[in-house]
């Protein structure tokens, strides 16, 4: 194992002087090799659908930017290590990227346990770690090489409390959450809004990601009488809940949070998600011009399969990746600084992405409300359900 | 009053659901005093070959059934054929440690001809509601509940009146008495794997069809309900697994009813505890029943354990001492600091399991008390980091062994059953003590390791460190299993009645061992948490406390040296496989179980 990493490390310093050595070579050498960004992400174990996700939007961005001649005549390639999610893991990969010569900046990894851990290498180490589902309030307190673009709980959870309390009317909710620390963040947002906007709170339901049954929580729900359901979920429980919610007669209205947009939770939920409204970033119709090329694109790449959340995060983080390259060229250092520089990216999440320094996070989503109506999303008609 | 039906309604549907995993799992532990821990994952299996079937082949349900029953029997025959049946003359544990690797190789398999993202399975079944109480049920919830109380009756009457019937209880009352008698242990074996595998397969379709979903995590969820009902039922008992499966599914309910959602795996594993202390061997076992795991020390059995000279280990260790002076990778160096950080656990683990025979299956939960209290300490308190992991390694050794000691009169399996459950329990309880543990938002911005003032950010400082506390542990153990108090813990393990017609206090040795491990894996958790800077309810979950087993038994039990072996290769052949992309956790499961298979005492045996 140690014998590889030197061979690398030698190959990689032998080309560094090489490539000083011979300026005109050079040029043809370094347009050979890719661009490498390192990629920190769940590809088995328990999260393992959401790095098969990630990876199809980054294919997509890939093609569309070789297409479009690289990055200054190069490519741009992401080498992607399994972590399981796993912190155990995520550490070690992390100083496997920051030691290796080629990663010139790195993206995840999915859980905040896992990239959390990893943070403090990265930041030492001089490495980017652009953690690109990682809403968690702390993530990029962890240092300067931290950045994401997460839509932040606290700019979507007022937009879902809008949709449900001031257009849809609802006055007495029940708010069913995983309890992770995506959900509990999520909730303690929606919720603050949600009062702010005059409803009241019936109940709060906390359940583990690994939860299948939920009709005792619903019952519970039940006996709180409220006269809506909001979701804190992602698609496969988010049509667990909407499917149990109708076996034990809750006929109340259900708003669900954006990361339940995907087919599967129609494909999951069926007729029982029907008339459940979300708020979601973009959408099937979105006259935006990156949406359609976006949605296009992929159902070209992967035989008319719809894209959804996590596939359009992944989308936007690799055109965030190559925006952030082409300023900052390979230097680590330099990669970090154009942070601060790229402007008004083209984005599905953000319409126009820039980076708030100070926070570090993208801030401005754009938000679209939109219904399940005949198992497609449709975007809402105002027509009360 | 209405909710309260309502509420005894739906426990009892979901548990129907587990019913159908745990009786598979009660014939297997009735016959082979195993539990098999590959049961969830034919469950999975079952379950995408049922998707095949209904999506792709679109075959009528009662075929689908039929189709899915055949073809999961002949992965159950597989299992037994060529991953257990070499094994039945070797150690007890060895099988356990081959049903985990199975379980490894199943789930991955499926994972990459499917994919791993949720697939919806549609029900076949027509789509009528029965209005019941405030809800309604479905003609799949009959089925499901037909299925689990037909096939256990009809497991009952084959037990008790056909001729294999009697062969299979005649092996497992005594396996070789029944070869003297001319029965067929092997076919015996055949027939109940066969059969639990089929009942395995079918429920994992049914289960699907009743969630509309499948999806690959959905297997070790199900061998952990599965197991918790069969217990509480008495292991090996078919009719009571089924009736723990129930009782499981109510508790589960009413603890929602009453305390809300986030607690309600907390009742599933606290009325496990508390049923396996009140009765050991399961609500349902008659008090003449033979003690379900003999007197004397099988379960462990002796080896010869491999001699390495002590100059050899020597240069070993000062190999490792001084290998951040070369050109190493931070990522070697970082891999190491895993392995040794696991091996601080395994430490820990192979003395309580090795040693004095408690096999531990709860043992993430001694980190996490480790780290949140080291974390803790360093964070609001102030209190300098060295001197914080210590308090964390102390905490874990006072509170690890206060809630284990529930398990101190249990034997064999069940020790290791109470400890899933602890562990479990532990977790859960930070997950919902907010005002201590910040619940699942966690603890972050935890201060790095740090050593007389100097913070200690550098790989290299950090591989010494830790190789240094691994080191000192790793002497004061192997110091103390040659001495009397070792000799004693040995003596507990092997036949723990003679060792208290010695004069022995089982309970006080245990509790010395747990106190002694308990040190140990919270040093390592609190190192962990000063490592991470930012741990949270799942930064320890079941799969470190199957990990941390693992070791301990490839490395052989009770021994030193044998964990810290263990530990380096379990961290570091995956992250070697990371050449093979997906392929590696597959590789991993193939790679433990051909270790099981040829070292079933362990590398180095027991010690």
């Amino acid at each position: 194992m140690s014998n590889i990493d030197r061979r690398t490390l030698v190959k990689g310093s032998l080309a560094a002087m090489m490539a000083g050595a011979a300026f005109s070579r050079a040029a043809s050498a370094q347009t050979s090799e890719p661009i490498l960004l390192g990629v920190s992400g769940p590809l088995t174990g328990p999260n393992a659908q959401y790095g098969t996700q990630w990876k199809q939007g980054f294919d997509l961005a890939l093609d569309e930017i070789m297409a479009a001649g690289g990055i200054n005549g190069r490519k741009l390639a992401y080498q992607f290590e399994d972590s399981q999610s796993d912190p155990r893991q995520s550490v070690a990969i992390a100083q496997k990227f920051v030691s290796d010569p080629r990663i010139v900046m790195e993206l995840g990894d999915f859980s905040s346990p896992a990239s959390m851990a990893a943070s403090s290498i990265y930041q030492r180490g001089g490495l980017v770690q652009f953690g690109f589902t990682n809403s968690h309030p702390d993530f990029t307190k962890g240092g300067d090489f931290m950045w994401s673009t997460s839509v932040s709980q606290a700019d979507e959870q007022p937009l879902l409390a809008a949709y449900a309390v001031k257009r849809l009317g609802l006055k007495k909710l029940a708010v069913l959450h995983l309890n992770t620390d995506w959900g509990r963040t999520s909730r303690d947002y929606f919720v603050k809004a949600a009062k702010e906007y005059g409803a009241e709170i019936a109940v709060t339901e906390g359940y583990i990601a690994e939860e299948r049954d939920f009709r005792s929580t619903l019952v519970r729900v039940r006996d709180a009488n409220p006269d809506g359901l909001i979701l804190i979920s992602y698609y496969s429980d988010g049509a667990l809940i909407a499917r149990q919610a109708r076996q034990v007669g809750l006929k109340q209205v259900m708003c669900a949070a954006s990361s339940v947009y995907s087919p599967k939770f129609i494909e999951l939920g069926g007729e029982a998600v029907e008339d459940v409204h979300l708020g979601t970033r973009y959408f099937p119709q979105d006259p935006r011009p990156e949406v359609k090329k976006f949605i296009d694109g992929f159902k070209a790449k992967y035989g008319g399969q719809e894209p959804d959340a996590f596939n359009a995060y992944s989308y936007d983080a690799m055109n965030m990746a190559a925006a952030v390259v082409k300023i900052g060229g390979t230097d680590r250092r330099a990669i970090r600084d154009a942070f601060a520089k790229v402007k008004d990216v083209s984005s599905v999440i953000f319409g126009q992405a820039t980076f708030d320094v100070e926070s570090r996070r993208v801030k401005g989503a754009m938000n679209a409300e939109l219904v399940v109506r005949k198992g497609q999303f449709a975007l809402w008609d105002g027509k009360p359900t | 009053m209405s909710s309260w039906l309502d509420y005894t309604i739906n426990g009892l549907i979901v548990g129907n659901v587990y019913a159908l995993v745990a009786v598979g799992l009660a014939l297997i532990f009735g016959v082979s005093r195993l539990i098999n821990f590959a049961q969830g994952s034919i469950y999975l299996v079952g379950a995408y070959i049922g998707w095949v079937a209904v999506v792709q082949l679109h075959t009528p349900l009662p075929l689908t059934i039929i189709v899915v029953a055949v073809a999961a029997a002949i992965v159950g025959l597989i299992i037994e054929r060529f991953g257990l049946r070499p094994l039945q003359n070797s150690v007890r544990i060895a099988p356990l440690l081959a049903t985990i690797g199975i379980s490894f190789v199943l789930d991955q398999l499926v994972m990459l001809t499917f994919s791993p993202n949720p697939r919806a399975l549609p029900s076949q079944l027509p789509d009528v509601r029965f209005q019941v109480g405030g809800g309604t049920i479905g003609p799949l919830d009959l089925l499901i509940a037909g299925v689990g109380l037909t096939s256990a009756l009809l497991l009952f009457v084959f037990l008790r009146y056909s001729k294999l019937g009697w062969a299979v209880r005649a092996a497992s009352q005594d396996r070789d008495a029944a070869m003297q008698m001319g029965v067929d242990v092997n076919r015996v074996n055949q027939a109940v794997f066969g059969i639990a595998a089929a009942l395995g397969g079918v429920s994992g379709m049914l289960v699907g069809m009743y969630y509309n979903q499948i999806d690959t995590a959905m297997s070790l969820q199900a061998t952990l309900k599965g197991v918790v009902a069969e217990v509480v039922g008495g292991a090996g008992n078919v009719p009571g697994a089924v009736i723990g499966s129930l009782l499981l599914g109510l508790v589960e309910s009413y603890g929602v009813a009453v305390f809300g959602t986030s607690y309600r795996n907390l009742f599933a594993f606290l009325l496990l505890v508390v049923v396996l202390v009140l009765r050991p061997n399961g609500l349902f076992a008659s008090a003449r029943q033979a003690p379900p795991e003999p007197l004397t020390g099988t379960f462990i059995a002796p080896s010869r354990p491999v001699r390495i000279p002590r100059w050899a280990l020597a240069v070993a260790a000062a190999g490792f001492a001084v290998l951040p002076l070369f050109p190493v990778s931070f990522y070697v160096l970082q891999t190491l600091i895993n392995a040794w950080l696991l091996g601080m656990l395994a430490l820990s683990l192979t003395l309580v399991a090795g040693t004095i025979g408690q096999v531990s299956l709860g043992h993430a939960a001694l980190l996490a008390i480790g780290a949140y209290t080291s974390a803790l300490l360093s964070l609001t308190f102030n209190v300098p980091v060295g001197l914080a992991i210590i308090g964390g390694g102390l905490m874990c050794a006072a509170l690890g062994t206060l809630l284990i000691s529930p398990s101190f009169r249990l034997r064999g399996h069940y020790v290791s059953i109470a400890t899933l459950a602890i562990g479990e329990i532990v977790s859960l309880v930070i997950l919902n003590w907010e005002s201590v543990t910040r619940g699942p938002i966690g603890i972050s911005g935890i201060p790095p390791l740090s050593l007389f003032g100097t913070d200690l950010i550098s790989p290299t400082s950090i591989y010494w460190f830790s190789f240094a506390v691994m080191m000192v542990l790793a002497l004061l153990q192997g110091r103390l299993l040659t001495s009397h108090l070792g000799r004693s813990f040995r003596a507990i393990r092997d036949d723990d009645v003679a060792a208290r017609a010695y004069g022995l206090s089982l309970n006080r040795y245990k509790s010395l061992a747990f106190i002694f491990g308990g040190f140990a894996a919270g040093i390592s958790g609190g190192i962990a948490a000063h490592l991470y800077s930012y741990i949270n309810h799942e930064t320890f979950n079941t799969q470190q406390s199957i990990l941390a087993l693992t070791v301990v038994i490839l490395g052989g039990l009770g021994n030193v040296v044998g964990a810290i072996l263990g530990a380096v290769a379990l961290v570091g052949l995956p992250e070697v496989f990371r050449i093979a992309a997906e392929y590696r956790i597959l590789i991993y499961g193939i790679v433990l179980l051909l270790l099981v298979r040829f070292r079933p005492q362990g590398l180095l045996g027991t010690m």
